[in-house]
């Protein structure tokens, strides 16, 4: 016990200082989303080369999962090429054929670390912007559900702000009817989040699907599925609760989606504004 | 003294807008310049204090606090590193006192160095203009120390007359 106690005033000290400048950056950190996103990836970039190596084990013993999981993908992906292949030697070369021609690349990545038990999660890859990762570049999983949008990157990792984070916010389809809503997260449970503003109109049940209606991703990817919805008070739209399709607590790999006419989008909104 | 640097550094010093790359900044000798032979718990929470204020009153939400802690832990070394003096357990004596002026500037300008690298750093926290970096670390190193140096001989004389 004596010991323990001069054990405890030899490093009061120290563990005073880190304890009061953990905090003061901490405080520093939240001050701001720039300050975050910041110091988030520095620091991750410091631990996830530790975690990497811990990750590149619990891979390692995955691989069979993963094997599986590529092979499927790849099954789908040569079904999809054949159906298409088919469908265009079939096809008289129009306008309408050539705008329908994909501009979505994929990049595999790993995720190196994530958070999902606070308001403001984060995710980070081992995919960087040498890796020609960019900033909202969406994320989806290998069984192309949504995941979140990249928010910021170093040479070799990018910070991911996934689904459950409040600050997220996208847009949904219904894809029974096309009918779109504003998809973000309450911050309440890990496995839903919301879907505002369905018309009147939309007619939602229970099981319909939700798909990502954004620029950032191609059309197909699923967010999840309505589990309960309401009208709101007014009667003038639907709430909606949606179940999320990917397991978030349990994500491995993912594919970093990049639409190569992102930039000519934005240049375009610019101009409008 | 402390309440004069601070209110220098909050009313006039943070008021002044020269260059973005030069921003001087003397309140770290509050902490720099406190009596060594202080028990660093007194001098840590002193420095808490300091910083809190800054933070407070200059919106820093930790910024202050975060870039002057480490000084507390640092000093001892890099008084020893430039000045070759080393304060012993026990030492009552005021050891700045017997510091000539050189040795004290020499340790003045190294503490408020890095006081500056780690505050601008933490600010930027980007790599994206180092050229711009590295001139806002050393000109308002160089402009602190200056502004310092009228505080120092004031200091100096202060305490030699006690």
């Amino acid at each position: 016990m004596n010991r323990l106690i001069e054990f405890i005033k030899l490093i009061y000290v120290l563990v005073l200082f880190v304890v009061l400048e953990g905090f003061a950056l901490w405080s520093y950190a939240s001050s701001s989303p720039y300050t975050e996103v910041k110091i988030l990836s520095r620091t991750t970039a410091f631990g996830a080369s530790i975690s990497g190596a811990v990750t590149s084990v619990e891979n390692f013993f995955a691989l069979s999962s993963t094997n599986r999981k590529l092979t499927e993908r790849v099954a789908e992906l040569n079904e999809e090429l054949h159906s298409l292949k088919t469908s265009s030697s079939h096809m008289v070369l129009d306008t309408l054929s050539v705008a329908s021609a994909s501009h979505f690349r994929y990049h595999p990545a790993s995720v190196v670390s994530m958070t999902t038990n606070r308001q403001r999660n984060f995710m980070v890859l081992n995919r960087g912007s040498e890796d020609g990762i960019a900033k909202d570049m969406g994320v989806v999983t290998p069984n192309n559900e949504l995941v979140g949008y990249v928010v910021s990157c170093s040479d070799h990792y990018c910070v991911v702000q996934p689904m459950l984070n409040v600050e997220f916010s996208t847009g949904g389809r219904l894809v029974d009817n096309d009918h779109v809503c504003v998809i973000h997260w309450l911050g309440t449970s890990k496995y839903e989040v919301d879907a505002k503003e369905l018309s009147v109109y939309s007619e939602p049940r229970e099981g319909m699907r939700v798909e990502v209606r954004s620029e950032r991703l191609p059309d197909g990817v699923l967010i999840g599925t309505i589990t309960e919805y309401e009208l709101n008070s007014a009667k003038s739209a639907y709430s909606a609760k949606i179940a999320i399709a990917a397991d978030m607590s349990k994500l491995d790999d993912v594919l970093i989606v990049e639409n190569t006419h992102y930039g000519e989008l934005q240049e375009l909104m610019k101009q409008m504004e | 003294m402390t309440v004069v640097l601070l209110f220098l550094q909050i009313f006039l010093l943070d008021e002044l807008s020269i260059a973005m790359w030069l921003r001087p900044m003397v309140f770290p000798l509050i902490v720099v310049l406190l009596p060594m032979e202080w028990r660093t718990i007194w001098v840590m929470l002193a420095t808490l204090a300091v910083g809190v204020v800054m933070d407070v009153t200059l919106g820093g939400a930790g910024l202050y606090t975060a870039t002057l802690l480490p000084l507390v832990v640092i000093r001892h070394w890099i008084l020893y590193i430039t000045t070759g003096r080393r304060v012993e357990s026990g030492d009552q004596s005021s050891l700045l006192s017997r510091m000539t002026l050189r040795q004290l500037m020499i340790y003045v300008v190294a503490m408020l160095g890095l006081h500056h690298i780690m505050f601008f750093g933490l600010e930027t926290l980007s790599f994206a203009a180092p050229l711009r970096l590295v001139a806002t670390i050393l000109f308002s190193t160089l402009l602190s120390a200056i502004i310092a140096w009228p505080i120092l001989r004031l200091f100096i004389s202060k305490i030699v007359a006690r």
